[in-house]
């Protein structure tokens, strides 16, 4: 007889409790704050602080001297010329590495945006039928594990792989291109985010009014000035959404790379897991590292989202 | 396309007829040239799978030259060390993170679309900024505060960081839901007396249900395919999947090579079967594609 | 002045031609601590416990996981041995240096002055390493230079083996062996555009460049970096030098590899001609792929050598059941197994004797002048390790 008594009160008291505003939402906006404090803004601002310490070298113990040593590091004292006219810049492996990652992503990213936007397009058109046997095969590859998808790329690439072989079979190559480094990379990440894209477009593309277009054709526009009048504007969140779904994690890539990189494409990703827990460790100069990058993605951003709010990236 | 190059029209009539024909033409083929395009893209999607999928049922990892067929691969794993671990070491870690990503981010969500409160704003920003940040920023972040709060890299150290990484998936799906609920229907069940918890089991939840599931399951997928925030986290006694494959991809033997595209095969399996149930049985794509508030109830 | 840490990493995951399988616990291991969670708290638990046979707990190579190895051990020492397979000596630093759990570590010679450093282990026992008195001279020496504290040893060096280079004889006509190959495109008669690997670590490619600049520049100094000191000593000028030698080198690599069955595979696959790699990789290659057009040589310049070293933790509750294992890792059955796992001699020519003949051609006893060639791995001197660091960084940017 105890125990419902006990639960019945329980409950009354669980009602009573939620019922009340203050106790509702710290019981709805509680658990998650102290997750996000503890194991996101602690770590953060725990980084941050390492980032102006220094690791003691027989120890490995961290000094708590502030020193910016760490960021001095990451942008002076670099050797590789870049020449602009008159203007020599001597870039850090840092800096090349930010520079690299931006470049990448950045190429990935518009080739995501041309690939995927006839196939979001068609997708948007097709009868139910056929939208269910397509969309089924492109969430397969979305679904499947980002490393599986990275190690195929690796045996289509290399001096040995499928490509090669197969051109080789017909007598052309070894090909430069398809042997491993930056080719290899980009289009490993392409493939990688495709779907994120595609997905995200085609979001956006479903809501389009296609009779609007047809109009617009009927009228005389041509299609460049439908495309640049109608669909681009229509689909814009999308666009940004969907490109930003792309670029970051490329920026941040490690798995692409290291796979497909053949040790000659040293991203950022790569950079930070050598200074974190490769050869030479060092938690402070991977702390700089990190929060620089982080702090360059911040400022992008909120580039990106005076024009696109962070809601409208949706479901993905 | 230049082959258009008829008679030379002389009336202008004739003329616009043939243009117009032209135009015709160009257009069937500019929409033939997009659905060729489209099917290109899936080609691209899946042909480097494909691949993989062959290789499993191949002597040799090479393409060429080609060895002959054979279901060894398949065999291979059962006996192959450490596998068995990292499966279940993967899926504890991804059902755990998942259920914690939920709960957390249901319950978020609730505050963030039912409560106005100081910093609601920053609280949402936040909720989404773990998806957001690269993910061997936030392995290396979580790592160094793991150790100096006294947790080394563990199963538990795993759990708690794919919990923090699955949350913003459970957030904006079931926020996005909510969102769009009607709150008047509430409303009205409170009104007649209902008390909260009630109205939650009787009215909000069978509405929200599909969001939580796709959340959960969205969080379960991300926790289950990460290998960079993992690789930080998990420790030497901890070997999820990812780790596992990795190793085997890094040290690139035939044998490895062929147990790995034998393993990449089944993983490729088993989305493929899970993905099939999924889309017969609730609306997926919505959730994927972020269109799910018109339908679907 | 901030200190930067840090040695560099060992020959981590290379060396000994560890099996694959990067991080997989052995079976033992396993079923030690089925549950994730659980297998946190087993080492430690395990280590005492029911009286009678006494638990010891290594963390080390995937070799010594081997059936093979493991039941040697236990049918000479009483004890029962569990192992943690790394196939990193900075896991296994990490790993000591975090938890009481484990009583062995075997990492590669130049980590172990920081396991030193940082107090975690104890001197040899010398009256229970029985085998000690039977390992190389140069071994010794090694280790009075490189972990000796006021007369006391801290390491047992267990197996070891060398990095030259392997070429394809197909391909590649026979030379005087020199670093040149790598650096300079027209020392032998063939076209190496993209056809040359180096490792993806700057402890073993940093010497290598350190050792063709002694030849090339005719500056004996390089070398006596590598060998003089404890540790690699430098100067900012010659890590300069080599690090502009590296990068001039860059363009016409392959790449940078930084596994050695990664190295076996392409190399079998013909993605390049020469390769920077480690002896035991070849031999492997040689002997399970029947690649006789496999050609390894040390160049006249000299070669890096690695041998691992058996450290106990001061924590062990058996410390001298712990000494009794590691001598049983140089003892002459015991060490033949291991030999045979990680196709690398043992630091014990004695062991010799329990190997085959083809396998004692291999990897069996070397000609004690031969060492005069050899330049044991060590870290960098902690007063340039952030330049070279730097360095090693921008070589690869």
């Amino acid at each position: 007889m105890a125990a419902p008594d006990r639960d019945e009160t329980l409950r009354a008291a669980l009602v009573r409790g939620l019922s009340r505003r203050r106790t509702g939402l710290g019981v709805t906006a509680g658990p998650g704050a102290i997750w996000i404090v503890l194991l996101l803004i602690a770590p953060l601002a725990f980084m941050t602080a390492v980032s102006f310490a220094s690791i003691d070298s027989v120890t490995f113990d961290i000094v708590w001297e502030p020193t910016v040593n760490n960021y001095r590091d990451l942008v002076v004292g670099g050797t590789s010329e870049y020449s602009l006219g008159p203007l020599v810049y001597k870039a850090t492996a840092f800096e090349k590495a930010v520079l690299l990652s931006y470049a990448i992503a950045t190429v990935a990213t518009v080739l995501c945006l041309v690939f995927a936007f006839p196939l979001a397009y068609v997708m948007a058109r097709l009868d139910d039928r056929a939208f269910k046997i397509v969309i089924y095969l492109v969430l397969l590859p979305f679904f499947t594990m980002y490393l599986v998808r990275a190690y195929s790329w690796r045996l289509m690439f290399g001096q040995s792989g499928v490509l090669n072989q197969v051109l080789g079979a017909v007598g052309i190559g070894p090909v430069a291109a398809f042997e491993f480094g930056v080719p290899a990379v980009i289009v490993g990440l392409t493939h990688a985010y495709f779907p994120y894209m595609l997905i995200t477009l085609y979001a956006s593309l479903d809501g389009l009014d296609f009779s609007l277009i047809e109009a617009a054709r009927d009228l005389g526009a041509s299609r460049v000035d439908v495309i640049r009048d109608h669909i681009i504007p229509l689909t814009l969140p999308g666009i940004v959404g969907g490109s930003l779904f792309v670029f970051v994690p490329s920026v941040g890539a490690f798995i692409t790379p290291q796979i497909l990189g053949q040790g000659k494409v040293q991203m950022i990703g790569i950079l930070i897991e050598q200074r974190a827990i490769g050869e030479a460790t060092n938690a402070a100069t991977a702390s700089a590292a990190s929060m620089a990058v982080v702090f360059s993605i911040v400022v992008a951003m909120f580039l990106v989202f005076r024009y696109v709010d962070l809601d409208e990236l949706g479901g993905v | 396309m230049a082959t258009e190059t008829g008679e030379p029209a002389e009336q202008t009539s004739q003329e616009y007829a043939g243009r117009f024909r032209n135009h015709q033409r160009i257009e069937r083929l500019l929409g033939k040239g997009l659905y060729a395009f489209a099917a290109l893209m899936l080609v691209f999607l899946w042909l480097p799978l494909l691949i993989i999928i062959f290789l499993s049922f191949a002597q040799s990892p090479n393409l060429l030259p080609f060895d002959g067929l054979t279901l060894s691969n398949y065999q291979g794993i059962a006996g192959e060390p450490g596998l068995r671990s990292s499966v279940v070491a993967s899926f504890s870690i991804a059902t755990l993170s998942a259920i914690v990503a939920t709960t957390l981010g249901v319950l978020a969500s609730f505050a963030l679309t039912r409560y106005r409160f100081p910093l609601r704003e920053v609280y949402r920003t936040f909720g989404i900024i773990p998806m957001v940040v690269p993910g061997v920023i936030l392995g290396v972040g979580l790592r160094f505060y793991f150790l100096t709060v006294g947790l080394n890299p563990s199963f538990l150290a795993t759990v708690l960081t794919h919990s923090l990484y699955g949350l913003p998936f459970v957030l904006l799906i079931v926020s996005a839901r909510l969102y769009t609920f009607d709150e008047s229907l509430e409303e009205a069940a409170r009104d007649l007396g209902a008390d909260p918890l009630t109205t939650f089991r009787d009215i909000t939840f069978p509405v929200i249900a599909p969001a939580v599931g796709a959340g959960f399951l969205f969080a379960w997928v991300r926790s289950f395919e990460d290998y960079i925030r993992a690789l930080f986290v998990s420790g030497i006694n901890t070997d999820p999947l990812t780790q596992w494959m990795f190793g085997k991809i890094t040290k690139a033997s035939a044998e490895n090579l062929n147990v790995l595209n034998a393993v990449s095969t089944l993983v490729v399996l088993a989305i493929a079967v899970g993905l099939a149930i999924a889309m017969n049985y609730g609306n997926v794509t919505g959730y994927v594609a972020g269109t799910n508030a018109d339908d679907d109830e | 002045m901030s200190h930067n840490n840090e040695l560099t990493d060992d020959t981590d995951r290379t060396t000994g031609g560890r099996l694959p399988g990067s991080r997989s616990v052995s079976r033992r291991a396993y079923l030690a601590g089925a549950g994730a969670a659980a297998t946190l708290a087993s080492a430690g638990c395990m280590g005492e416990g029911g009286g009678g046979t006494p638990t010891i707990n290594v963390i080390t190579w995937n070799d010594f996981a081997q059936d093979p190895v493991v039941e040697s051990v236990e049918e000479n020492v009483d004890a029962t041995v569990e192992i943690t397979s790394s196939t990193s000596s900075t896991e296994m630093f990490q790993q000591m240096n975090q938890s009481a759990d484990f009583d062995i570590a075997v990492p590669n010679n130049n980590l172990v002055p920081r396991f030193l450093n940082a107090e975690l282990i104890e001197p040899v026992d010398t009256d229970t390493v029985g085998n000690y008195g039977d390992i190389y001279q140069k071994f010794r020496d090694f280790v009075g230079q490189q972990f000796t504290q006021d007369g006391n040893a801290y390491g047992v060096p267990i197996r070891w083996g060398w990095y030259g280079y392997a070429y394809d004889t197909r391909e590649v006509p026979d030379h005087e062996p020199s670093y040149n190959i790598m650096f300079e495109d027209d020392y032998v008669d063939t076209d190496l555009d993209g056809e040359v690997i180096m490792y993806d670590e700057a402890a073993k490619t940093m010497p290598v460049a350190a050792l063709y600049l002694a030849e090339e520049e005719d500056d004996p100094s390089y070398r006596e970096a590598l060998t003089e000191n404890d540790r690699m000593t430098f100067t900012e000028d010659q890590i300069q030098s080599m690090r502009d030698l590296l990068i001039e080198q860059k363009p016409s690599l392959e790449g940078y590899i930084s596994s050695d069955t990664t190295f076996i595979q392409q190399f079998q696959q013909g993605n390049f001609l020469v390769g920077h790699s480690g002896r035991n990789e070849v031999i492997r290659l040689q002997e399970n792929q029947d690649a006789d057009w496999v050609e390894f040589v040390v160049p006249q310049e000299g070669a890096m050598a690695w041998y691992e070293t058996a450290v106990v933790s001061q924590d062990s509750d058996n410390p001298e059941v712990a000494w009794e294992v590691v001598n049983e890792y140089i003892a002459p059955t015991t060490g033949a197994e291991l030999a045979r796992q990680g196709k690398s001699p043992s630091c014990n020519p004695n062991v010799a004797d329990e190997l085959e003949e083809s396998e004692a051609e291999l990897y069996g006893r070397i000609d004690p002048e031969r060492f005069e060639q050899f330049i044991p791995f060590k870290d960098i001197d902690p007063d340039v390790q952030e330049p070279y660091n730097a360095a090693w960084e921008e070589v690869k940017a």
